[in-house]
């Protein structure tokens, strides 16, 4: 199949290679959004990959008083791994130095259904023998006093099977284009519950290919699509392409990262290829590692949101 | 699966004491009608046919799930619903002693007053009793170590003495008054009383919550008042007593007064009310 122009942008006949991973959600309320913010950031700090940073985790949203289960405002974040075993290790390592040391916050699960974590589990031994559990109806609650009161936490969190790697790779004739194209694409997908962009302001300018000439296992530089290596490489770039950004998307399913990579082609499609992105690509391992993928021809046809 | 209903014939006790065990919705539904009649159950110091003391009626042979009706008076028949695990149990008119004791599961529903160790030992399920209940509802039986430990109480009317005797988990709400020793010994849990309570409130408590909307006795001196923020927790269980309704359905969102106690327990029980 031919690649396919929309408004100007060339859409790659390609897809994007996603694998199974293991997800949680936790709901962080606080006296205010901002405090809850301040602890959601710092729990979902490096994450960005499962690399190295044992999760990738991100903030799903804010949330009104009205939804949440204590009443205050909260932050919804999503918590990736690759194994339900790391996950529970990385969630309570942050938990525990970023939300519990956070004035005022409490943590609750943010899934009913699925495999049950630790979540204050064993948290509440911070409490040397003053901290009190609460079951109310299905739920244990635990009470731990700290200097400003008390921290309340739900006992386990849910976790479930879900997506991780769902990408859009966006090809720009200039760095000013290309932000501006990722800059779009992550606005459109902020918008959607379900899914996160574990890197830094959901762009990973340092898209890796897997294995290396030093060592077989590690990822290293996706030199096909680097600028700088167009005449020394077996390059995907053409000429007028000078900066590439690639978006990651985590979801908690296959329909959610479709409908994030969706949302995210249809933005970078409207901005045309003046202000942003020349061409859309996405990165794959020719469909032998990841059992999920997401063919962008098939996203761009059935066009935006909804 | 079957709705069934018992109607206990008039006099047919003859004041002796009927002991229901074994006939909960669980097990009766399943039974034909004849089964049913000749299940033995305990009648003072013999054992009886049930339809000898009932008549047993089938109300629907398709029902959603094993639904049982017991009506009548039924003020000699102790025992109703005991470890009962699910379906419908519906008693129609006052009851005797032990209704629900041990449940585990289901829901019981009984419309009249009840008699004594309601709840007691329960450990899941929803029971409520829309008249008043006798003393020792959810609380141990002789000899054990805990009181109800799971599932939900709501009585509509007013309790007796020993209320909540060292109950363990979960939640026990008391729309009318308490009578003395309300949540003595207890190990954990919820318990709220919207009228009044009676003397020793929460005496011996180890851990729990007990939340007075009535009039109550002052905090005893091995109880202290806290000062601190937990308005998280209190919203918690706020909205948790807002599901049995009624006087529990709109508790202020301000926080009540919060005591720790009893001190010479273990003293990581509180009492919370209104000042």
């Amino acid at each position: 199949m031919p690649a396919m122009h929309i408004n100007g942008v060339t859409i790659d006949d390609t897809f994007a290679e996603a694998f199974p991973m293991k997800a949680t959600r936790l709901i962080i309320t606080a006296h205010t959004l901002q405090w809850a913010e301040h602890a959601a950031l710092s729990l979902t700090g490096f994450a960005t990959s499962v690399i190295a940073c044992g999760c990738e985790a991100g903030i799903e949203g804010r949330l009104d008083a009205s939804v949440t289960p204590d009443g205050r405002p909260g932050i919804s974040v999503l918590v990736f791994s690759m194994s339900g075993k790391e996950l529970a290790k990385q969630v309570e390592r942050r938990v525990g130095q970023c939300v519990l040391t956070c004035p005022t916050t409490a943590v609750f699960a943010g899934l009913d259904e699925g495999e049950p974590i630790a979540l204050g589990k064993n948290l509440r031994f911070f409490g040397d023998g003053w901290q009190i559990s609460k079951v109310l109806g299905e739920k244990r609650f635990w009470r731990i006093p700290v200097m400003d009161g008390e921290f309340v936490c739900e006992e386990t969190t849910a976790v479930i099977k879900c997506v991780g790697g769902g990408n859009l790779l966006l090809l720009a004739a200039d760095t000013d284009a290309a932000l501006r194209a990722a800059e779009t694409a992550v606005a459109a997908i902020r918008r959607l519950p379900n899914v996160i962009m574990p890197f830094p302001g959901g762009v990973v300018r340092s898209g890796s290919k897997i294995g290396s000439r030093y060592s077989p296992m590690s990822p290293s530089t996706n030199d096909a699509f680097s600028p700088s290596l167009t005449p020394l490489t077996r390059t995907e770039l053409t000429d007028d392409v000078r900066c590439v950004m690639e978006i990651v998307i985590d979801g908690l399913s296959a329909g959610d990262v479709a409908a994030a990579m969706r949302d995210g082609i249809a933005s970078v499609v409207e901005l045309g290829p003046r202000e942003g992105a020349l061409r859309i690509s996405a990165g794959n391992y020719g469909g032998k590692l990841g059992p999920f993928h997401f063919h962008l021809h098939q996203l761009a046809t059935v066009g935006g949101a909804g | 699966m079957k709705a069934l209903r018992l109607r206990v014939r008039v006099a047919a006790s003859q004041g002796v004491r009927v002991d229901l065990r074994g006939v909960v919705p669980e097990t009766m539904c399943l039974l034909e009608q004849d089964a049913v009649a000749s299940f033995e159950v305990g009648h003072g110091n013999r054992q009886v046919p049930l339809g000898s003391l009932f008549d047993v009626l089938i109300d629907d042979h398709d029902a959603a799930e094993p639904t049982l009706t017991l009506e009548g008076d039924l003020r000699c028949i102790d025992r109703i619903g005991w470890r009962m695990k699910e379906g419908a149990l519906q008693v129609s008119g006052d009851a005797g002693d032990y209704v629900g004791c041990g449940m585990a599961g289901g829901r019981l529903t009984a419309s009249g007053n009840v008699g004594d160790f309601a709840a007691s030992e329960m450990s899941g399920g929803q029971l409520r009793i829309q008249g008043n209940c006798g003393d020792f509802a959810a609380a141990s039986l002789p000899g054990s170590i805990d009181g109800m430990r799971g599932g939900m109480v709501v009585i509509g009317g007013d309790a007796g003495a020993r209320l909540a005797d060292r109950m363990r988990r979960g939640t026990l709400l008391v729309s009318g008054n308490a009578g003395d020793y309300a949540a003595s010994r207890m190990v954990a849990g919820t318990l709220a009383i919207a009228g009044t309570c009676g003397a020793h409130l929460a005496y011996g408590m180890r851990r729990g919550t007990v939340l007075c909307l009535g009039s109550h006795p002052e905090a005893s001196s091995t109880f202290a008042a806290t000062h601190h923020d937990f308005r998280v927790f209190w919203s918690l269980l706020r909205r948790h007593l807002a599901a049995a309704g009624g006087v529990f359905a709109e508790l202020p969102a301000t926080t009540p007064a919060r005591f720790v106690g009893d001190i010479a327990a273990d003293g990581k029980g509180e009492l919370l009310w209104f000042e």
